[in-house]
């Protein structure tokens, strides 16, 4: 693959440059430190000089609506700022310095519309807008600020004024907030700015078509922003694809996008109406991650784009977390790894790390990530997950605990706490704080799958089956090709006795089982992580499904599915494609009661012959002797008495 | 940095030696002294006054890895060819990545006995039969388990701090052994190791970067190191009253590093510093503090000790009207809140201090608590026995003693005294041996018996040096320094003045006392030599005022008297006398005071020519002070001279018995001026002993011994050119 074309990369570096400057402008610090950061990941200039020939799809030149560089400027947007420079100017110190409601004051000096939230409960507030009296008087979308105000203010000051009361409404609720899991915390508090906030842009963007102004898709990413939290949700979409259009170089509006979209399915409506262009071919991988596909689709774009990009930590991540979710942890690790020794003071997504480090039990490392993390900062919400992950692992549950709530003090939001930290208190049997654990990342992010498994397995735990399904069924929902969820429901069917559907469940499993070692072998090396050899199906849910089919009374399909589970114990013989089948899984607990099963089976129809041998099997196998033997008994006393019948 | 509370790297260390010894790694012959060596940095010294320290306990916490190298060393371990000290290192080069040390710390707890009735702990199946079990109360069991507990509590980042401290600790053990270079060739964390960092790359400096900055910061020691430390430092001042020394002070500094723990401790250790250096304000001020932070911690029972703590200072600074203010609301908290030993304290304190210092406590309107003195001490001596606190009662057993002498009772009563506080001391291992010493000492130089009184000061010096109180080792040096002085030994008083170490001299009292001591022998025989100059240079600087020890001042005056006399300013010296007699009188002073400054009346007297007024006077006095004080038998020896003289100009030289009579008379008044001569000639009076001489030479004329007169007026011009 090739690299951009000279120009294409002079352009895009432009207009990376542009976004940078543009978000720092506008107080986008994330966005700004995102565009930087890919900015910097383009290989050195001189490296690629000679290369000028491939010109991809994926560098599409951007809709000419995007302003490249400094120069394609709105006209009366750019007399509007210069006119307001000073102004602008000092705004933008008060919000560096955290002064947000000074910020907003100094270009909206009145107060917003306040709604019917009862202003008294916000002091703070009180004391900062001494005309919000006036106020509170009339509807909730009736705005004080009159339009002309409004029009009198370029986009760029509107939209930092707007930005600093909400980003000061978000402060108020961090501080209303009640203790983490408290007993008022019900996670509802609510911040007091947004109905002000969506007000003024409602009219703006009521009176944009009517005023002549040109939209520049920051204020429709903010109003996106407002409508998201007020639960919005399809008209926010709109907003951010209206916003990613205009400027697609603010990655705030795509992540916001991205965290609206709830299955693959949404992603793909969108996806025509997405400008095509670099940025939305990097959301389209993000998206996706996000929604853990992990197919080989995704992998050659996130690989065509780090071609670009050969340097960027984030794309590095997502490949990393790709493999995380096809489970390939080893892989994921040595990326993790990497990253840690290129860029040892990077603390974003080390919890993901952490996680792959849990999971592949590597306990030393992990306590050396924790190590590196606390030294960079302590007070960043990954370096407690990543401490409370080592303390989980050392099943010093209190403890981590305890960091998994000061990650959350930090960031409310911050999702793998909330879910991690329902892990440790289904470990400490707490099940009441792990469900409202569990449900608050839930409410975070909707599509945080083990969350969904976790409520799950909670309900089980409290023998709540009927409602466990529904958990689990979300949660199948979103990893549709994870046997493990499968399995759970196909467990919670059983319970509720409804033994067809589970039957389908199971059924599901194995093929999300075989799919998983199908693809992985052929996509990136080995599927080993799972335990399972090439085309091995998992005895496990073959033992479940001949039981379930026992409970329909169908029982020459559960012999049948006892054979196979037996014929996993030598391993995929009839899967020639592999070419491997000798690893099978050899003789487990459940092959041994499968053959336990099979020996009665056969006892029962009197096909002693094929009874006796496999409870000679069974008497080798070594875990149900006991039985083996009393069956051996009785097969050689009906042989005896047969025999003794036919002479 | 941060102080951890409890952990350090040295007592990681010690952790994997008692892992080693549990595991029965240590060869039998290696068991005692390696347990010893745990034991005596692992568990704190009890503070038993039972026990006699031995000069070298100071608990020093940061003992250097090196000690295990001492300890270790000189034993072979199980394994054939190698020293303990290998097996030690290849334990502690084991612990090669921070998640190590945690395993280290979850698995001590398998070194405890599982205690019985305790369902929870299974056994752990495949335990070697040689482990040794620690019980859970044991010594070592309690170290343990104290230090899982704190490890528990650590937060992450304290126990990554730790992780580093014990690092540093260990990196000189690299290179000691070819075994543990091996081991530590693989890096001090397997991490790092295995990721392929080197020092300089960045990913190391992050995780490891400090590492090298900390180096150079050095001692690392645990909040309860340094608490122990402290309470150390804070014992020694009390009980010694001198200052934390200059290099213990540079080093608690380094210890408490730029951002001092607050420990209360640490403040009061300031306060005593500051209060011995005579740094009133800042005395003041980290009294305050410290109690500021007490109440913070415990309840308010620590204000009565507070007052009394601020009663003893303004006192020390001559505030005598807010340290009794402040010594009476001692008492009053104290009786309020029960506390018996403050109250004690306090009233006992006070009844010192109207007994050192009355005048100015009169003058501060203290109008005595306690009714009489004595009943004052009755009362003491009984509430003591009643809580049994010896240290009051032998303090106040003392103070009787003193009292009897002082009001001139009879010797043997304050001999009993002394005696049952002697027993008490002994019997109760008080630490009051040298105020013992130094009042037996002063009751013999009053007994006149001035070598048994040095005796006792020199016993005090040679066998109370350790653990005795600083104030009472410099009194017994200026005692014998004096005394020295007295048999005109100047050089040597001098000598011995100076041979206080100069750490004395960095409290102000001390200094004082010292400076006063010097002065007053400088001035005694530069009177002696008649040296005015150098005497009214000295004057000036020789005024006591009123918080400047009361036996001192009493010296001084009486010298300053002296000078009066010998520069012929008769006038003055007598209003001095008659000044300090009559507040000697009001404040019922000591009686051998009083005694003295007769006595310096009657040599005023002698000498403006009224011998007998002063005779009678002389006569008395002599008896008790003979061979103690040359200058008064000098000046003894002269009068009864003069005296005889005289009572041989009263005889009738007609009569042959009358001239035998005055020949016999004049023989004698010869013979006590030889003595004076002797006397003068000793203490290098030469004004004395000059006037002597010219009476022998006037003696020798009146017989008519012209030759003889001759040699004694030229023995008068050869010593007078001298």
């Amino acid at each position: 693959m090739g690299s951009l074309s000279k120009a294409d990369e002079a352009q895009l570096k432009a207009q990376l440059e542009d976004a940078v400057l543009s978000c720092n402008e506008r107080c986008l610090y994330q966005s700004a430190k995102w565009a930087a950061e890919l900015l910097n990941s383009l290989p050195a200039t001189d490296d690629n000089g000679s290369e000028t020939d491939v010109d991809s799809p994926m560098s599409d030149p951007p809709p000419p609506r995007t302003p490249s560089g400094h120069v394609a400027r709105d006209p009366t947007e750019a007399r509007l700022e210069a006119r307001e420079l000073h102004k602008f100017l000092l705004a933008k110190t008060y919000f560096d310095c955290r002064e947000h409601d000074r910020c907003a004051a100094v270009f909206l000096p009145g107060s917003l519309p306040k709604g019917s939230i009862q202003p008294t409960s916000s002091p703070s507030a009180k004391s900062k807008l001494p005309g919000k009296g006036k106020a509170r008087i009339g509807t909730p979308t009736k705005p004080r600020i009159s339009i002309g105000a409004m029009q009198g203010l370029s986009q760029k000051a509107l939209f930092l004024a707007l930005y600093a009361k909400y980003i000061a409404g978000e402060k108020r609720m961090n501080e209303d907030s009640e203790m983490i899991l408290g007993p008022q915390d019900g996670g509802v508090t609510i911040n007091k700015e947004l109905v002000g906030v969506s007000a003024v842009l409602e009219e703006w963007f009521d009176n944009l078509p009517s005023s002549g102004r040109r939209p520049q898709g920051w204020l429709e990413y903010l109003y996106g922003i407002v409508l998201a939290k007020g639960k919005n949700e399809q008209l926010a979409l709109e907003y951010f694809i209206r916003s990613v259009e205009l400027y697609p170089y603010n990655w705030g509006a795509w992540q916001e996008l991205a965290s609206l979209l709830g299955t693959t399915e949404e992603l793909k409506d969108i996806g025509p109406r997405l400008p095509t262009n670099l940025m939305a071919f990097i959301f389209n991988v993000y998206a996706s991650q996000e929604l853990y596909q992990a197919n080989d689709q995704i992998h050659d774009a996130l690989s065509s784009i780090l071609n670009y990009f050969p340097d960027s930590a984030f794309l590095k991540t997502q490949r990393a977390l790709l493999y995380y979710h096809a489970k390939d942890f080893d892989e994921a690790e040595n990326i993790f790894s990497n990253l840690l020794i290129t860029d040892p003071h990077r603390i974003d997504s080390l919890d993901c790390y952490s996680n792959i480090l849990y999971v592949m039990g590597m306990r030393p490392k992990l306590a050396f990530l924790a190590q590196i993390a606390m030294t960079t900062d302590k007070f960043r919400p990954e370096t407690c997950c990543v401490v409370g992950n080592y303390f989980s692992l050392k099943s010093e549950h209190e403890k981590a605990v305890m960091y998994f709530r000061r990650a959350l003090i930090l960031d409310r939001n911050f999702l793998s706490a909330w879910t991690l930290m329902g892990h440790e208190y289904v470990e400490m049997k707490n099940t009441h704080a792990a469900i409202e654990s569990y449900r608050r990342a839930v409410d975070v992010n909707r599509k945080d799958y083990r969350a969904w498994y976790g409520l799950g397995q909670t309900y089980e735990v409290l023998e709540m089956h009927s409602y466990a399904l529904f958990y689990h069924q979300r949660a199948a929902a979103l990893r549709p090709y994870d046997p493990k969820l499968w399995m759970a429901v196909g467990l919670c069917f059983g319970k509720v006795d409804k033994f067809t559907n589970a039957i389908r469940a199971y059924k599901r499993a194995l093929v999300a089982g075989s799919y998983y070692d199908g693809g992985a072998g052929s996509s990136f090396g080995s599927g080993e992580t799972s335990g399972l050899g090439g085309g091995i199906l998992d005895p496990d849910v073959l033992y479940q499904i001949a039981l379930l089919y026992e409970r329909v009374s169908d029982m020459p399909e559960c012999a049948a599915y006892m054979e196979l589970v037996l014929a996993q114990e030598e391993g995929a013989d009839y899967d020639e494609s592999t070419g491997e089948g000798a690893n099978g899984v050899g003789v487990t607990p459940t092959t041994t009661k499968a053959r336990l099963w099979l020996a009665r089976w056969e006892y029962m129809r009197g096909m002693y012959q094929r009874a006796m041998e496999l409870a000679n099997e069974l008497c080798q196998d070594g875990f149900e002797v006991e039985d083996a033997k009393a069956l051996v008994r009785d097969i050689r006393a009906r042989m005896e008495r047969e025999r003794g019948d036919g002479r | 940095m941060a102080v951890s509370r409890y952990l350090t790297a040295q007592k990681i260390s010690l952790l994997v030696l008692v892992n080693l010894y549990c595991d029965s790694a240590l060869p039998s012959s290696a068991t005692i002294p390696v347990l010893s060596f745990i034991l005596s940095h692992a568990i704190p010294s009890a503070p038993s006054s039972a026990r006699a320290r031995r000069p070298r306990e100071e608990h020093n916490a940061s003992f250097p890895i090196q000690d295990f190298e001492d300890v270790l060393q000189s034993f072979t371990s199980n394994m054939p060819g190698r020293t303990l000290l290998d097996v030690f290192l290849k334990h502690l080069w084991e612990i090669n990545s921070f998640d190590a040390l945690y395993d280290l710390f979850n698995n001590i707890d398998n070194l405890l006995a599982k205690a019985a009735d305790d369902p929870d702990q299974v056994v752990p199946a495949e335990q070697s039969p040689d482990t040794i079990l620690l019980s859970r109360t044991s010594p070592l069991g309690a170290f343990v388990r104290r230090a899982r507990i704190e490890f528990v509590r650590l937060q992450f980042d304290d126990a990554l701090k730790l992780w580093s401290a014990f690092i540093l600790y260990r990196a000189p053990t690299a290179q000691w052994t070819t075994r543990t270079a091996g081991l530590a060739s693989s890096g001090f964390d397997h991490n790092a190791t295995e990721l392929g960092l080197r020092p300089g790359e960045d990913l190391y400096e992050v995780a490891y970067g400090h590492l090298e900055n900390e180096a150079e910061n050095g001692e690392v020691v645990s909040m309860d190191d340094l608490e122990r430390l402290l309470e150390f430092q804070l014992e020694r001042l009390q009980r010694l009253g001198c200052r934390v020394p200059g290099e213990m002070r540079t080093q608690l500094r380094s210890m408490l590093g730029p951002t001092p723990p607050v420990l209360r401790q640490s403040h009061i250790v300031r306060f005593f510093d500051a209060w011995k250096a005579g740094d009133y304000t800042s005395a003041f001020d980290n009294l305050h503090q410290y109690y500021d932070y007490a109440t913070q911690a415990r309840e308010k029972v620590h204000y009565q000790y507070a007052l009394l703590h601020m009663a003893i200072l303004q006192a020390d600074f001559g505030c005598f009207g807010e340290a009794i203010a402040a010594i009476n609301e001692t008492i009053a908290t104290a009786r309020e809140n029960q506390d018996m030993n403050c109250l004690n304290f306090s009233l006992s304190w006070l009844n010192h201090m109207s007994k050192a210092y009355p005048k100015q406590l009169k003058g501060a309107g203290y109008m005595g608590m306690l009714g009489s003195e004595r009943d004052g001490l009755i009362f003491l001596k009984a509430k003591a026995k009643e809580t049994k606190m010896y240290h009051l009662l032998g303090a106040t057993l003392l103070n009787e003693a003193r009292l009897s002498m002082s009001t001139g009772d009879s010797v043997a009563r304050a001999l009993e005294h002394m005696y049952q506080a002697s027993h008490l001391i002994i019997k109760e291992d008080l630490t009051t041996q040298g105020g013992l010493r130094l009042l037996e000492s002063t009751l013999y130089s009053r007994l006149g018996i001035s070598h048994l009184s040095t005796v006792y000061s020199e016993l005090l010096l040679h066998c109370y040096q350790q653990g005795g109180a600083v104030d009472e080792q410099i009194r017994a040096v200026c005692r014998g320094a004096i005394s020295a002085m007295q048999n005109g030994n100047y050089d040597k008083a001098l000598h011995q003045l100076e041979a206080i170490p100069s750490a004395s001299h960095r409290t102000l009292k001390f200094h004082q006392y010292i400076y006063y001591c010097t002065g007053l022998i400088k001035l005694k025989r530069a009177i002696h030599r008649t040296d005015w100059t150098l005497c009214s240079a000295l004057l000036p600087s020789l005024r006591p005022d009123q918080s400047s020890d009361p036996e001192l001042s009493f010296l001084l005056t009486q010298a300053h008297v002296e000078y009066l006399i010998a520069s012929g300013n008769f006038s003055s010296a007598f209003s001095t006398i008659e000044e300090y007699a009559a507040s000697l009188n009001t404040q019922g002073a000591d009686i051998a005071q009083r005694i003295t400054i007769l006595l310096l009346k009657a040599k005023l007297f002698a000498r403006v020519g009224k011998p007998e007024a002063g005779f009678s006077i002389a006569l008395r006095a002599a008896s008790a002070l003979e061979d103690a004080n040359q200058e008064t038998i000098a000046t003894l020896y002269c009068h009864l001279g003069d005296s005889y003289v005289g009572l041989a100009g009263l005889e009738d030289p007609a009569t042959s018995q009358g001239v035998r009579a005055r020949a016999i008379k004049i023989s004698r008044a010869e013979m006590y001026i030889d003595g004076a001569r002797e006397c003068y000639k000793k203490i290098e009076d030469i004004d004395g002993e000059c006037e002597q001489l010219m009476k022998k030479a006037l003696i020798a004329k009146l017989r008519g011994d012209e030759q003889l007169a001759e040699d004694w007026a030229d023995n008068y011009n050869r010593v007078w050119e001298e």
